[in-house]
């Protein structure tokens, strides 16, 4: 069986991430947990967007509402229930909550004569200002200052049983969940449902002369990319230790635009090491360059827009597409 | 009565700064296709071109005067650097302003620092307005607004330069068919919509607090305000932002600028949801 590029990279990068741990020092690796979570929202980004053609320039808003339902879950906070901790709830919740946002959302914005390109993006970046709002005056949610101390992961049940806050374990269950992530993505992409989405990314008018419900197909889409968002977010919380209200906001949500668009938006592991990519160099550069990192990055981002339309990672992948199609003869 | 006489001349103050922002984003959206992300941070370019101008010496009335054509000039380059080479993508766009945005920004703190600035109010005093006393300024910041508004329908519906452009937005190949230079008015576009951006900004330094994020607010009800009122006309983007900008200041006014926002965004949303083709083009179809 003949690998896909993509899958080639996908395996070249797991092999590096699993070594590179017995490389580095623990404490880098300890940032990776970080990294693989922002990684997964890039994959549920690069899904809607790049997958599907949606643009969605408020999807933090799906990674926050992950957050903290994983954080009140975890810290006993939610209403009626005050004995439940459980990490799985949590889990269970962030996923569930942020997956019916997500539905709800899309048919609001795709039902009937939906919205479209530019259109959407607008629409969703006001509906990112609009949440981040509501959670800055939320007393409930913390406010501006959000919840904080939220538990890390914890084995048992309720709450009980061993933490997880070591580095290293928290490493591989990040890297364990990315690309399983991504596998799964993968296989969805190449489904019948996947196949329908590249459809109505390259042209919505055919798909739905021929018949399929192209509404029901972007909720479908916006909802699997919102609960594996919320996935991402549940993910972050639990090792980051608190939800601020900037995490489900404008200013995530253009992050992600910039890792995805950085890494590559047609296929989903560009996506991902865009992510890691530029988190890894800003925690790095950030240090040595100060307040010109973000300026240097902008540059980078323009630069990469004009002459790398398909990302770095996906310009990457398409040589080596290229390539083995020359070298196959 | 009196406090509603100044919360109907604050709120006609916004609405017709948003309509000015708007205009901008609009001609250069219904003319070049390009969704400039980075339109807030021209107006924010304005604010410190005028800042810059004002602590070199000059007076604040030439500054506002030179302020917009800096920023003009900014999008002139910014225009032939990396616009140009976006065309085509409308989604790319997108991606290439934000970048020039995020660009502008940290440009601006590396330059002015993270923390605000503020202009002093130009000292023309205040007059009496239905028996309270309102500053002057506010009245000039409107009477500029409504002549650069005027200005630039002149120029778009009496002039040989706003018959091509017109010509451009209806049907851009067709356009360039008939022998008009497209990318001449591009150029000369997005020069005029980052300028407008630009205006708006130094009219209302005086009156916000100059810091790099001060683009950030005015770009999404800038965009809610060519969506509502339609676009692929010069007139509903100036309905839009009455509508927008009204409904914001006047719940502000009333209730809390947090609470307006939140209605304004609310309420955007729900009309563009259901009025697509923005308010404005639909009355004329019905018409």
């Amino acid at each position: 069986m003949k690998l896909s590029s993509a899958t080639l990279v996908g395996l070249v990068a797991l092999i590096f991430f699993v070594v590179l741990p017995f490389i580095v020092s623990d404490w880098v690796a300890a940032d990776f947990g970080i990294y693989f979570a922002y990684a997964l929202f890039a994959v549920s980004l690069c899904f809607v967007w790049g997958h599907a053609g949606l643009l969605s320039l408020g999807h933090a808003v799906y990674f926050g509402i992950g957050a903290y339902a994983m954080s009140l879950v975890t810290l006993g906070m939610v209403p009626g229930l005050p004995e439940l901790h459980s990490t799985w709830v949590g889990l269970a919740a962030a996923i569930v909550l942020s997956t019916v946002a997500a539905a709800v959302v899309g048919w609001f914005f795709f039902a009937n004569r939906g919205l479209k390109g530019a259109f959407l993006g607008i629409v969703t970046v006001a509906l990112a200002v609009i949440v981040e709002r509501l959670a800055i005056n939320s007393s409930y949610l913390g406010g501006m200052n959000g919840l904080m101390s939220v538990p890390p992961i914890t084995l048992g049940l309720n709450g009980d049983g061993p933490e997880i806050y070591d580095p290293l374990p928290i490493y591989y269950i990040g890297l364990t969940l990315l690309a399983v992530a991504i596998a799964a993505m993968m296989r969805v992409s190449a489904s019948r449902f996947g196949v329908s989405l590249a459809a109505l990314r390259e042209n919505e008018l055919r798909l739905w002369t021929l018949g399929h419900d192209v509404a029901k197909l972007k909720i479908a889409a916006f909802a699997l990319s919102g609960g594996l968002a919320g996935l991402a977010g549940a993910f972050f919380v639990v090792q980051f230790g608190f939800a601020a209200p900037s995490l489900i906001g404008f200013s995530l949500s253009a992050d992600v635009l910039i890792w995805v668009a950085l890494g590559g938006r047609n296929a989903l592991i560009a996506a991902a090491l865009g992510a890691v990519a530029v988190r890894f160099l800003e925690s790095r550069l950030s240090n040595l360059m100060g307040a010109t990192w973000p300026l240097v990055l902008g540059m980078v981002f323009m630069a990469s827009v004009i002459f790398f339309p398909k990302g770095i990672f996906g310009e990457l992948i398409d040589r080596l597409d290229r390539w083995r199609d020359r070298a196959n003869g | 009565m009196e406090r509603l006489a100044i919360v109907l001349l604050d709120s006609s103050n916004a609405v017709l700064v948003l309509m000015l922002v708007s205009l901008g984003l609009a001609i250069i959206f219904g003319l070049m296709n390009v969704i400039n992300m980075a339109h807030g941070e021209f107006l924010m370019l304005g604010c410190y071109a005028l800042l810059a101008l004002t602590e070199a010496g000059l007076p604040f009335f030439l500054a506002l005067a030179l302020a917009p054509f800096i920023v003009a000039g900014i999008g002139l380059v910014a225009e032939e650097l990396l616009i140009r080479r976006t065309y085509a993508r409308l989604l790319d766009t997108i991606l290439a302003t934000w970048g020039l945005s995020l660009f502008l920004r940290q440009g601006m703190v590396l330059l002015y620092g993270p923390g605000s600035h503020a202009v002093a109010v130009p000292d023309v005093g205040s007059v009496d307005l239905f028996g309270t006393p309102y500053p002057v300024y506010r009245l000039i910041v409107m009477a500029i607004s409504i002549v650069t508004i005027i200005a630039t329908f002149y120029v778009f519906f009496r002039t040989r330069f706003g018959l091509a452009a017109r010509a451009v937005i209806a049907n851009r190949t067709m356009a360039s068919c008939l022998g008009i230079d497209t990318r001449r008015l591009d150029r000369i576009t997005f020069a005029f919509g980052s300028g407008l951006a630009g205006l708006a900004g130094a009219a209302m330094a005086p009156l916000i607090s100059i810091d790099p994020n001060a683009g950030l607010g005015w770009m999404v009800p800038a965009f809610l305000s060519i969506l509502v009122g339609g676009l692929g006309t010069i007139s509903g983007p100036l309905a839009g932002a009455a509508g927008v900008g009204a409904v914001d200041s006047l719940t502000a006014a009333f209730t809390s600028p947090v609470w307006a926002q939140l209605v304004v965004f609310t309420a955007a949303i729900l009309v563009i949801r259901l009025f697509p083709n923005g308010l404005v083009s639909r009355a004329k179809r019905e018409a």
